[in-house]
């Protein structure tokens, strides 16, 4: 699959950051569920929407340079930290705000929280 | 600190270190994920595997990292989910009866110890306990 669409994520009630733009490219196609019990419904409408291929981050690893986003189910510590570092596009379940040592990476452009599935629309 | 009356809800032992879990330590945080868990975690983890995850832990209980023995003031509500589903604990050295953040377990302020390999963690709760069986 070559043509990937674009998903515009915006933040949900409580939430902070945002809007992201996620467009999946043929170098960056994977859609990151870094989250427990399995592939995320957010990751899989991400997927859905714009071509991209969903996969569990905790049952296989991928390298960053391929992920178009991260899907996290993050308390505020650490996975809220880690893949905007690495200047991944980060997508929190939970209706987190910047917070702990990383936060200063945590940044508007990067990072979108408090996300359901309905917040997830086609650009 | 453990009596007879004590259960262990969850028991593991750390299996790696990570290269930036001292430098956390430092900001009152220690962080646990689960041996397995994606590579990019690694460097800020205290990866683990566990022997017993019977349940999360609850105020009142006693998180024992290496030799040091703590009570928890206060749970976030997606740390049990955490835990059990990813092996992932925030411990914070807060002192805050309240969660700040819904995955923080928040202990007394002060040092937390960097653990090494072969150290157990593991989280008790004594039989007397609001909320045990």
């Amino acid at each position: 699959m070559s043509d990937y669409k674009s998903v515009t994520v915006s933040k949900g009630r409580g939430g902070w950051g945002g809007p992201l733009t996620i467009t999946p490219t043929s170098e960056k196609p994977l859609i990151a569920s870094i989250t427990g019990g399995g592939i995320h419904p957010v990751a899989q409408r991400i997927a859905e929407l714009t071509g991209g291929e969903a996969f569990d981050g905790f049952k296989s690893s991928a390298p960053f340079d391929k992920i178009a986003v991260a899907v996290i189910d993050c308390g505020g510590t650490a996975r809220v930290g880690v893949y905007p570092m690495k200047k991944v596009k980060t997508v929190d379940i939970h209706a987190t705000s910047p917070a702990g040592p990383l936060a200063q990476f945590i940044t508007e452009d990067l990072f979108v929280s408090g996300v359901k599935t309905e917040d997830v629309q086609e650009s | 600190m453990t009596s007879p009356a004590t259960t262990t809800v969850y028991e593991s032992v750390v299996t790696q270190v990570g290269e930036q879990v001292e430098a956390f330590l430092a900001h009152g945080l220690l962080i646990f994920f689960a041996d397995g868990s994606p590579a990019e975690l690694h460097d800020i983890s205290v990866l683990h595997t566990a022997s017993t995850a019977v349940d999360g832990p609850r105020p009142g209980d006693t998180v024992h990292v290496g030799d040091t023995s703590l009570e928890v003031l206060a749970v976030g509500d997606v740390v049990g989910d955490n835990l059990l589903n990813l092996g992932h604990l925030d411990l914070k050295a807060d002192g805050r009866s309240q969660a700040k953040l819904p995955g923080d377990v928040c202990v007394r302020k002060g040092d937390l110890p960097l653990l090494a390999v072969g150290d157990t963690f593991r989280i008790t709760r004594s039989a007397g306990e609001e909320g045990s069986p």
